[in-house]
C-alpha cells in the first residue's frame, strides 16, 4: 500500500524537489507533421535593419519561421534556444526567421538587450502577414520544406537546440 | 527555478473530474489553479488589474477600455496537451463551452471577438487591438502532444470575486468536462494589503 504524505511540510518539500528537476530538458520536444502539401504563404517584410525578406527568397532551403511578440512569456522563453540552434543549423544551410507581430523597431531593439538573437527578426507591424498564416496563438513556429510547403508546426515554446528536434528539421533537406 | 520560487503551497481541491491543485506564488501572493485530466493540463494564474492596466497603457486604448479590461477578472491561462507523440491524441478546446458559476448563476467567459467588435477606433486603435487579438486566449484551438498555449482569459466579474469554472474539451473528438471550484479573481490595488 502506498504511504501517503500526511503533513504540509512534507508536501512542500516534495513539491520543491519535483520542481527542481530539469523538466524542460526531459520533455519530449515535439514537432507536428502537417499532412498533404499546404504551401506556406509568401510575405515581404523588413527586418530590424531595414532589409527586406521574402519567403520566396528562401525557396530551396529549409526555413524555420517563428511568430512572436516581446510581451509573450513563452516567446521569450524559447528565444535563447532558437539562437543556439541557429548557430548550429546556419552552417548547414537552414534558415531561421523570427516574425515579430505588431511591435516597432525601438521596442524590439530594447528587448534584444536581454534576449539577443543573431538570426533575422522581421517586423509584421500591421499584423497582416500573421493573419494569412494558420496561427491561433503565440508563439507558433513552422518549419518550411525546400519546396515551400509547411512541413511541421509547433504551438508553444520548444527547446530548439534539442538534437531530436533538429534531426527532424535536417531530414527535410534530403 | 521559477517553479521553486512560485509554488509555496499546494492544497488538494474538491473536484468532480480530473485533479485540481491550488498554488500561491511566494513572491507576489498571486494564486493559481492547475487542472489535469487525461491528456489535458489547464492552468489559471491570477492577474492583477494593475498588470492589465500596465500592458494596455503602453498601447492606444481609451481610459474606459483599459478599466473595462482591468476590472474583468483576467487570468493568465495555459492549456497543454501532455500526451505522448506515440499516441498522437488531439486535444481541442472551445472556450464558448466553458461556464463560470458566480452568485449562483452560470455565465459565459468574455470572448475577444465580442470585445474587439464592441470597440470603436476611438476606444482602441488598430495596433492596440492586435494586443487583445493575440494576447487573449484563442477561442478555439487544437493541440497535438507537446503543444501548449498561453493567453489571457476574462470572466467579466468584479476583482476579488469567487467562482467555480466548468471546463470542457475534446480528446480525439470525445467531449470531456471537468470542474475547478473556488477560483478567486485577483483583487484590485485598493484591496491589496
Amino acid at each position: 500500500m502506498m504511504r501517503t504524505l500526511s503533513t504540509l511540510p512534507q508536501l512542500i518539500m516534495l513539491t520543491l524537489l519535483l520542481c527542481a528537476l530539469p523538466v524542460v530538458s526531459q520533455a519530449e520536444q515535439t514537432l507536428t507533421a502537417i499532412p498533404g502539401k499546404v504551401m506556406a504563404p509568401d510575405f515581404n517584410l523588413p527586418d530590424t535593419s531595414g532589409s527586406m525578406h521574402s519567403l520566396s527568397d528562401y525557396r530551396g532551403k529549409v526555413v524555420i519561421i517563428n511568430f512572436w511578440t516581446t510581451w509573450c512569456p513563452p516567446c521569450r522563453e524559447e528565444l535563447p534556444s532558437m539562437n543556439r540552434a541557429w548557430h548550429t543549423i546556419e552552417k548547414e544551410g537552414i534558415a531561421m526567421l523570427a516574425i515579430n507581430m505588431g511591435e516597432d523597431e525601438d521596442t524590439i531593439f530594447i528587448f534584444s538587450a536581454d534576449y539577443p538573437t543573431d538570426f533575422p527578426v522581421l517586423m509584421d507591424q500591421s499584423g497582416e502577414v500573421i493573419e494569412q498564416w494558420p496561427v491561433k496563438g503565440l508563439p507558433t513556429t513552422y518549419v518550411i520544406a525546400p519546396d515551400g510547403r509547411i512541413a511541421y508546426r509547433a504551438i508553444g515554446s520548444r527547446e530548439w537546440d534539442d538534437a531530436g528536434l533538429l534531426d527532424k528539421v535536417r531530414a527535410l533537406q534530403q | 527555478m521559477r517553479c521553486i520560487a512560485t509554488v509555496s503551497l499546494i492544497v488538494a481541491m474538491p473536484v468532480t473530474a480530473g485533479e485540481v491543485t491550488r498554488s500561491v506564488n511566494a513572491e507576489n501572493g498571486l494564486q493559481g489553479w492547475h487542472f489535469t485530466d487525461g491528456d489535458i493540463e489547464i492552468e489559471l494564474i491570477q492577474r492583477l488589474p494593475d498588470q492589465t492596466r500596465a500592458l494596455l497603457m503602453n498601447h492606444k486604448f481609451s481610459r474606459q477600455v483599459i478599466e473595462q479590461m482591468a476590472l474583468s477578472c483576467m487570468f493568465q491561462t495555459i492549456i497543454r496537451n501532455t500526451g505522448q507523440s506515440t499516441t498522437n491524441r488531439v486535444v481541442s478546446i472551445d472556450l464558448t463551452e466553458w461556464r463560470l458559476l458566480h452568485d449562483g448563476k452560470p455565465r459565459k467567459l468574455l470572448m475577444k471577438e465580442a470585445l474587439l467588435e464592441s470597440w470603436t477606433d476611438a476606444d482602441a486603435d488598430p495596433a492596440a487591438k492586435l494586443v487583445v487579438r493575440w494576447g487573449m486566449f484563442p477561442t478555439q484551438q487544437e493541440y497535438l502532444p507537446g503543444d501548449y498555449n498561453w493567453g489571457l482569459t476574462a470572466y467579466g466579474i468584479q476583482p476579488g470575486s469567487g467562482f467555480d469554472l466548468d471546463v470542457a474539451w475534446r480528446e480525439s473528438g470525445a467531449l470531456r468536462r471537468g470542474e475547478i471550484r473556488g477560483i478567486v479573481c485577483a483583487p484590485d490595488v485598493d484591496k491589496l494589503k
